[in-house]
């Protein structure tokens, strides 16, 4: 297995403990921990099995899985993302094997990314939500909980599949989708009117931070990527949770700690989400300077999203407030010193 | 000739469960596909690879004729659009397969194209679970022909994983969605 994977099985693991420890409700907690094994052991066998199709497999059988445990949107809808991307990563394969002009590499790039992008559910194949649903059957999953181990799997197995000459377009493409998501789920996340369509364009606006530092083939790129990575997975998802399962207890809006959250979330100093920032416009002008400026600017659009989400915890109280204070010891521990991490990852 | 008219065969059966919302259309039309890409896998594969993709669309098929929608329902009224779409993605398929890549194995390349497509397109636009786990154990099938694709002997685990997919997915009874 590769060693990203591995880490990111790690940390949707630790994710996971956090949020049976840290659930409100004894039954939810029960709940969470079955579920959860699943989305763990599916993600660590997308991980395990040797090739590019045979993962494609567990994908598929993930989705299928996904889309049969209870929740409230249509089989139709929580079913369509994980085919769509089985259906354009397979295609992708073809045409990276295929022999012909140099026009099918670059459709299999295309294939490859496209596949990416609607397996995890950012642009262009946001999965429908339903404030109502879930946090288990809800397109979370696959943003924040599988997707990370999927991305770090499906990237690096693309690079062998794909032809030298295609390696370009596809860092390219990532590249371009990803400052698409950056700035569309950057808006989004501070316009949109349900909270919970809030939370889902965050992830989407971090997902375009990974894209961008997937397709930097330098290794601040890819140390950038892991680290927003881990700030999706261990900062995120868990604060993600606490505001949604906590909803009545919101009254009290502006305190330190929803300014503090709000920090966290948009990946201020000391924070985790600060590295990564500084990694990956490091890698942009290593690479062409005026990205780094896009990348800058796109980082802006954090902020008013990240104070509303902040806002959105309420006051955590009990069991709720020691899971925030852990979420955000952890960050600022991985924001000032992230070397473990990126070691642990190889990078 | 073999070959081809397999590929022919499995285009057909994809076709069918793009245009059928009846079990016995479904169960139809994934036999038809792992026919057809059973005798592909044979010739790719060999008959490990092709067994278990005719084993899986068996298992497939069995399960279908188990639930949805009674009949056949082949073609209903206002099916024309996937009726053109089953057309033009043969069509297209076959020129990538034959006009624009090159080198041997085209009824393969027109196979894992076409079916692949079909298949997600039809959960696309499919919204009765049968419909779409019978598309979905159908792109399992023609995913395995995919990892077949550009190799000298590619090994049977992807046959077998994808026949065992398609074999339990069929059978899957979807819980109804609560009211919100």
């Amino acid at each position: 297995m590769q060693p990203e994977a591995v880490e990111l099985i790690v940390l949707a693991a630790a994710a996971l403990a956090f949020a049976v420890a840290f659930s409100p409700r004894a039954a939810s907690r029960r709940e969470l921990l079955g579920k959860g094994s699943v989305g763990i052991v599916g993600a660590a066998a997308i991980a395990a099995v040797p090739t590019f199709d045979l993962a494609l497999f567990v994908v598929l059988a993930l989705g299928v899985v996904h889309s049969v445990v209870e929740g409230k949107r249509p089989l139709a809808l929580r079913l369509r993302g994980p085919v769509v991307a089985v259906t354009l990563l397979a295609l992708g394969a073809v045409f990276a094997r295929v022999q012909g002009p140099d026009v099918l590499e670059r459709l299999a790039a295309v294939g490859i990314v496209a596949g990416l992008a609607a397996a995890v559910g950012v642009l262009p194949y946001l999965h429908p939500i339903d404030p109502e649903e879930q946090l288990t059957s809800s397109p979370v999953v696959w943003l924040a909980f599988v997707g990370p181990v999927l991305a770090a799997v499906i990237v690096e197995r693309a690079q062998s599949l794909l032809p030298v000459d295609a390696a370009g377009a596809f860092g390219a493409l990532l590249i371009g989708l990803g400052l698409v998501n950056v700035v569309w789920g950057g808006a989004a996340a501070w316009l949109t009117e349900s909270e919970a369509a809030a939370w889902r364009y965050s992830f989407v606006a971090d997902w375009g931070l990974v894209l961008c530092g997937l397709g930097l083939i330098v290794a601040d790129g890819q140390r950038a990527a892991i680290l927003v990575l881990f700030s999706i997975v261990l900062c995120r998802l868990p604060l993600c949770l606490v505001s949604l399962e906590a909803p009545r207890e919101k009254a009290v809006t502006r305190r330190p700690v929803n300014l503090v959250v709000a920090a966290a979330l948009a990946g201020s100093a000391p924070f985790a989400g600060f590295a990564a920032r500084l990694l990956l416009l490091r890698a942009a002008t290593q690479l062409f300077w005026p990205l780094a400026v896009v990348l800058a600017a796109g980082m802006l659009l954090w902020l008013p999203g990240s104070l509303r989400l902040g806002r959105s915890l309420g006051l955590p109280k009990g069991r709720q407030a020691v899971g925030v204070a852990l979420v955000l010891a952890v960050n600022v521990a991985v924001g000032l010193y992230p070397l473990p991490l990126l070691l642990a990852a190889h990078l | 000739m073999v070959e081809a008219a397999a590929a022919f065969v499995a285009w057909l059966g994809a076709s069918v469960v793009v245009l059928s919302d009846g079990r016995r259309g479904l169960a139809l039309g994934v036999a038809l596909g792992a026919a057809g890409i059973a005798v592909i896998a044979l010739d790719v594969a060999g008959p490990i690879a092709a067994g278990s993709i005719a084993l899986g669309g068996l298992v497939a098929a069995a399960g279908r004729l188990g639930s949805g929608r009674e009949g056949w329902h082949i073609m209903p009224a206002g099916s024309t659009p996937r009726l053109v779409l089953c057309i033009a993605a043969g069509l297209l398929a076959l020129w990538v397969a034959a006009g624009v890549a090159t080198g041997p194995g085209a009824p393969l390349r027109f196979t894992a194209m076409v079916v692949i497509g079909l298949s997600g397109a039809r959960v696309l636009g499919g919204e009765d679970a049968p419909v779409l786990f019978t598309a979905t154990g159908l792109l399992a099938l023609s995913v395995a022909l995919a990892a077949g694709t550009g190799l000298n002997a590619p090994e049977p685990w992807p046959f077998l994983a994808a026949a065992i997919l398609a074999g339990s997915i069929a059978w899957i009874s979807p819980r109804p969605v609560r009211a919100a």
